[in-house]
């Protein structure tokens, strides 16, 4: 309304010099303009927020109090009671405004809990200290952090001296005492917001493996790369047991069907990824003859799954003759046993069944849940090893 | 007059509120009074208000904004006017008071959201009866309950489902902590799989399929089925306190235990690409959720299950051929657009003084696909030749969630054949109009109709960011939940800005139309 009059628009921050032409006068009333609308609307929806929540907040605690009133045992809907606050009015069942809730009302009760919110966040850029004698929603204000996630989270770095500590104690599945060494290991001299990586297990041989290692892991457990494996077996079998085949580098060409180049692999500049490998190769070499047998265990494991499971027909006749070798059989009971020493055991006494209700919590739960008892086994499983690197505390 | 009976002529200003706990009833106690005269008086301001908001969002905005003053002076302008909830004028802010006391009108809306103002609390109000109508008016176009397709299929004639006080019963409601923002923790160079993870879990179609027991873990007989996988992966986002970072294990162990013929190269150990990643994600959970039929791209295919109708579009060619003008259509339905930069950018880059300053617009890249022509070779059946024809393809179909690909390599002939990344910016915006890319853009009252377009509107829903160079680097995905933008990188979720998110060099983009948001 102003373009055409003044030198600037409504919101007055653009303004044209006095002698400026009728052209950038009218444009700087137009830019002016714009800035204004988009202030505008930036404030419509604080104010729309704003103002929602607290007269949310007013409802919730005049239908408190009118709660209490009624003593709860009614189902009626309209109950004969009438409550009166500094900001809203609670008859016949209804809630009416009382004045503008944004005068009225201070806080903002969270819809849901019905717990007052916390309104900054605790940490970081804006942070408020909370007061200790409230109980807040659990949704907090985001934090702002460099170097922390919006819950002021932080993960050990991965560095050279902490990374090889963690992986060495890492390395030996069969230990009954390294599931979760990570967490047990320097948890207490961490802050609690300081998490390290946890561990998951592998559904396929229901190992515990360190979550940054486990796509290489099934990989060779689950995936095509378990051929690597499986001729690193196969060439044990025909040379004896001489470890230093294991090389993943001295593929045979041609011998593979969809999986890049072997060159590949030496050329990639993903070091670590690379390192860590041959280091395992070393270690089971030179001071792990127990890692010796998990290599081929993880060939007999798949045959076996595969003629369990029909829909995994794959490379089930070239692994079978391997397989059927008397040298794997035997590795394989005994690899199983241990597995289920160490992986099983310590975990059925610990069944939490919190751990299962919380995960259908949002669905409707139907009375009679059928869910097989192996897949709701399965995931507690993954859910426990995961919270075990999680939590910062001792598992057991 | 203090009856307010259920009559069947306006039953939209009696809405279950009672049955609404913690929400007042109306915006402010001189609302109420308005809505308590009598029946006839909120019939009125209720049609009222619809007619206002048709005037603001369905016509051109010249006309709510163009204000009379009270001295007769029409004025148009480009800040907000007020339009009288109780007489058809238009005001400017300074007469609104002196309209209010001469004709004690006290409801005025805002010309530019629609939204009211009270003159008594001096102030706006946000009643939930008028913001009913009005969020609807901006997200569908129309006041009524129509409902769109695939919210249909989520409906069962289940009477359990329906019945509130069974579902508050025998559930707990998630806790206020658990919102799905999650990072997940790198499994080995598993980057690629989590930001394309992280863009389905903050979809809200799939994510209300999911949560609203669309695929039951519980109930699938099928061995390491990846939509069980998801499936348990939104429950313990949606539904667990834990802020720590999530275990994709069974996502990882489906996608090792899957058997895809035209995904064998992708199931490595290796960095691969995230678009890849996500076709093939695509398509196993169609295969786990739909009719089972293997998706052909290309044909026109579609059915019914969650993918399809989240992600899948339809394109149509027409070519004409040169010769004797005949018009041969083709329909294909597809699952995202892939946007080729090169050649675009090597024409800017020559228009432009130099190669580096290039940067391209999305809208460029659109334009270029679905908008201009191109020649072909092409066999006539009327000719019964080869002839020289005019191709030109657009959407017939658009979906609810548009996904884009910004072909970001190419492959440079010469000596080693070999694939390089293009780092040209394209610049995005968070607000996407599709109508022009549309078949429908060609006819001729498209350009008025405010509605068609608000149907075309798309928001963008998640980006993501490869950095680095093309055979090796790292993911990293933005997606947007509410109004708040947020930074995934693996396990860690940090505060974005929309700025960070805007001047990222995306790769894949989402964007979900506006009627569902």
């Amino acid at each position: 309304m102003s373009s055409e009059t003044g030198e600037t628009g409504k919101a007055g921050i653009i303004v044209a010099a006095g002698d400026a032409s009728p052209l950038d006068k009218l444009s700087h009333a137009v830019v002016d303009d714009l800035i204004y609308n988009t202030l505008h609307d930036l404030l419509l929806k604080v104010h729309r927020d704003e103002k929602i929540a607290r007269a949310n907040t007013a409802a919730i605690k005049v239908e408190k109090l009118a709660m209490n009133a009624i003593d709860g045992a009614t189902t009626d809907p309209k109950p004969d009671v009438e409550i009166e606050t500094d900001a809203a009015i609670y008859k016949d069942g209804k809630v009416t405004l009382k004045g503008n809730p944004l005068k009225s009302t201070k806080e903002i009760l969270c819809p849901r809990c019905h717990l007052p919110r916390l309104l900054h966040p605790t940490d970081g850029k804006g942070s408020r200290k909370p007061d200790p004698g409230v109980i807040y929603c659990k949704k907090h204000p985001y934090i702002e952090k460099p170097g922390y996630d919006i819950y002021g989270q932080t993960w050990v770095a991965p560095g050279p001296g902490r990374g090889k500590k963690k992986k060495d104690q890492k390395l030996d599945p069969n230990d009954p005492s390294s599931p979760a060494p990570g967490a047990e290991g320097s948890a207490k001299d961490r802050p609690p917001n300081v998490l390290s990586f946890p561990s998951a297990t592998c559904s396929k041989c229901k190992r515990c493996i360190l979550v940054t290692r486990l796509n290489n892991h099934m990989g060779s457990c689950i995936g095509n790369s378990g051929r690597n494996a499986s001729r690193a077996a196969a060439q044990k079998i025909s040379n004896g047991s001489n470890g230093g085949s294991q090389n993943n580098d001295n593929t045979p060409p041609g011998s593979q069907k969809g999986t890049p180049l072997p060159g590949s692999r030496a050329a990639s500049p993903r070091k670590r990824d690379g390192d860590e490998f041959d280091e395992d190769a070393e270690e089971s070499d030179q001071n792990n003859p127990k890692k010796k047998k998990a290599k081929p265990n993880a060939l007999t494991k798949k045959v076996i799954l595969k003629a369990k499971s029909p829909a995994t027909p794959g490379n089930l006749k070239k692994d079978k003759p391997k397989g059927s070798s008397s040298l794997n059989v035997e590795q394989k009971v005994d690899d199983d046993a241990k597995d289920s020493t160490v992986q099983v055991a310590p975990k059925k006494p610990t069944p939490n069944p919190k751990a299962v209700s919380p995960a259908k919590k949002i669905k409707l739960s139907k009375p009679p849940l059928p869910s097989p008892a192996g897949k709701k086994g399965k995931r507690d499983r993954d859910m426990e090893s995961e919270s075990s690197g999680t939590l910062s505390s001792p598992p057991r | 007059m203090a009856a307010r009976p259920a009559t069947p002529a306006s039953p939209k200003n009696h809405k279950v509120r009672a049955a609404q706990p913690g929400q007042p009833m109306y915006g402010c106690e001189h609302l109420q009074r308005l809505f308590n005269q009598d029946q006839a008086t909120t019939n009125t301001s209720i049609q009222h208000y619809k007619a206002i908001l048709r005037s603001i969002f369905d016509m051109t905005p010249l006309i709510p904004q163009t204000a009379k003053a009270i001295d007769g002076q029409i004025v148009t302008s480009l800040t907000p006017t007020y339009l009288c909830l109780q007489c058809p004028s238009t005001l400017t802010e300074e007469d609104r008071t002196k309209h209010g006391s001469k004709k004690s009108h006290r409801f005025y809306v805002d010309s530019r959201s629609g939204s009211l103002y009270c003159q008594m609390c001096d102030d706006l109000v946000w009643d939930p009866t008028f913001e009913e109508l009005r969020l609807k008016k901006l997200g569908t176009g129309t006041f009524s309950n129509r409902k769109r397709k695939h919210e249909e299929l989520f409906e069962t004639s289940d009477p359990v489902r329906d019945n509130p006080t069974y579902i508050s019963s025998n559930t707990t409601a998630a806790s206020c902590k658990a919102n799905g923002l999650r990072g997940i923790y790198n499994a080995g160079a598993t980057c690629y799989q989590n930001v394309v993870l992280q863009s389905f879990l903050h979809n809200p179609i799939l994510r209300n399929y999911y949560l609203s027991d669309g695929h039951s873990s519980g109930n699938c007989e099928m061995p390491h089925c990846l939509s069980c996988a998801m499936d348990d992966m939104f429950q313990d986002f949606y539904a667990l306190e834990n802020t720590n970072g999530y275990t994709a294990a069974n996502i990882l162990s489906g996608f090792w235990i899957s058997e895809k013929k035209a995904f064998e190269n992708l199931v490595t150990t290796k960095e691969q690409d995230a678009h890849e990643f996500f076709q093939f994600l695509a398509e196993e959970l169609h295969e786990r959720n739909g009719d089972g039929q293997k998706p052909e791209s290309g044909s026109e295919h579609s059915c019914n299950c969650i993918i399809h109708q989240t992600f899948y579009g339809k394109l149509q060619s027409a070519t004409t051929c040169q010769n004797c003008g005949g018009v041969t259509n083709q329909v294909q339905s597809f699952l995202d657009l892939s946007l080729p930069l090169e050649n675009l950018g090597q024409k800017k880059g020559k228009k432009g003084s130099s190669r580096q300053t290039g940067s391209l617009t999305l809208q460029e890249c659109l334009d270029e696909e679905y908008i201009k022509q191109d020649k072909c070779e092409y066999r006539c059946n009327k000719c019964s030749s080869m002839q020289q024809a005019r191709r030109q393809t657009s959407i017939k179909r658009l979906p609810n969630v548009l996904s884009i690909q910004l072909k970001r390599f190419e492959y440079k002939q010469g000596r080693n054949e070999r694939a390089a990344k293009i780092d040209t910016p394209v610049q995005f915006p968070l607000q996407l109009n599709m109508l022009p890319y549309t078949d429908r853009a060609r006819t001729p009252d498209a350009k008025e109709n405010y509605e068609l377009a608000r149907s075309c509107t798309y928001d963008l829903l998640s980006v993501v960011v490869h950095v680095g160079e093309i055979d090796t680097g790292h993911y990293v995905s933005y997606c947007r939940v509410g109004d708040q933008w947020f930074a995934f990188n693996d396990h860690k979720v940090e505060l974005a800005q929309k700025s960070d998110v805007l001047n990222s060099r995306a790769y894949l983009l989402f964007y979900i139309v506006r009627s569902l948001s």
